[in-house]
């Protein structure tokens, strides 16, 4: 079941005309497989995906370019739980999927 | 949803921000494209629980903004396209992707593996799907 998403591109080109990434820590809710997360985490400082379905976290890790295996990482978490401190991040991306 | 967007505003920096990307039930249209031209072939059909879900996470960002959590600072509507080699692909697809918020009519069904049929063999069958993205700058 062969799909794309976005072709075009235009989620990428409307998240970057909404936020710089340059540089910040950004924190992605619901970031799925990493479709969206490959596309703004090259000039990011840090990107931390969270996703509730393992098998998403698996195919996005799995997927994750080599230039971002030290700036991109998926975790198993809930939104309502984050564990992460007081502000640890500089940004938040809530990424509803479908 | 609520106790989330508290969650994001508690590990957000003091004037850090949230992006809320998502996208709105609109009767999404279905379309088969060629280098020819591009055709409606009808309009997906919204389910309950697709506008129901939309109602609610509108809802809590209007909570989160009258709790005083965030700003809204810029919001804008766009679309993306989902688009497949065949029409009985994106049938598929919507079928058990998107089973649950939208689904297609037979008369939309008809059209579209007609126009599918009739069009080239570079031709695609699309669904333009509607998006909102707000910018939201946290309140301290």
């Amino acid at each position: 079941m062969t799909v794309q998403k976005d072709p075009e591109q235009n989620e990428t080109k409307h998240l970057h005309s909404f936020a710089d990434f340059t540089d910040r820590r950004v924190l992605e809710i619901g970031c799925g497989e990493g479709r969206l997360t490959r596309r703004y985490a090259k000039s990011s400082a840090v990107t931390i995906g969270i996703d509730l379905d393992r098998n998403a976290l698996r195919v996005a890790t799995v997927d994750r370019p080599a230039r971002l295996e030290t700036k991109v990482h998926f975790v198993n978490a809930e939104s309502e739980n984050l564990p992460f401190q007081k502000a640890t991040f500089d940004m938040a991306i809530f990424a509803w999927s479908f | 949803m609520v106790h989330a967007l508290n969650e994001i505003r508690r590990v957000l920096v003091p004037d850090g921000f949230l992006i809320d990307l998502r996208p709105i039930v609109d009767q999404w249209r279905v379309e088969v494209i060629s280098a020819r031209e591009t055709r409606e072939t009808g309009r997906v059909t919204d389910l309950p629980l697709g506008l129901a879900d939309d109602t609610a996470a509108n809802q809590a960002m209007a909570n989160a903004e009258a709790h005083g959590w965030f700003l809204r600072e810029h919001e804008e509507f766009f679309s993306i396209h989902y688009a497949w080699d065949s029409a009985s692909k994106m049938e598929e697809w919507i079928d058990e992707e998107w089973e649950n918020f939208v689904s297609l009519d037979e008369e939309t069904r008809r059209a579209t593996r007609s126009a599918w049929a009739l069009a080239n063999a570079d031709s695609q069958v699309r669904v333009k799907v509607k998006m909102l993205i707000t910018r939201w700058r946290k309140r301290t």
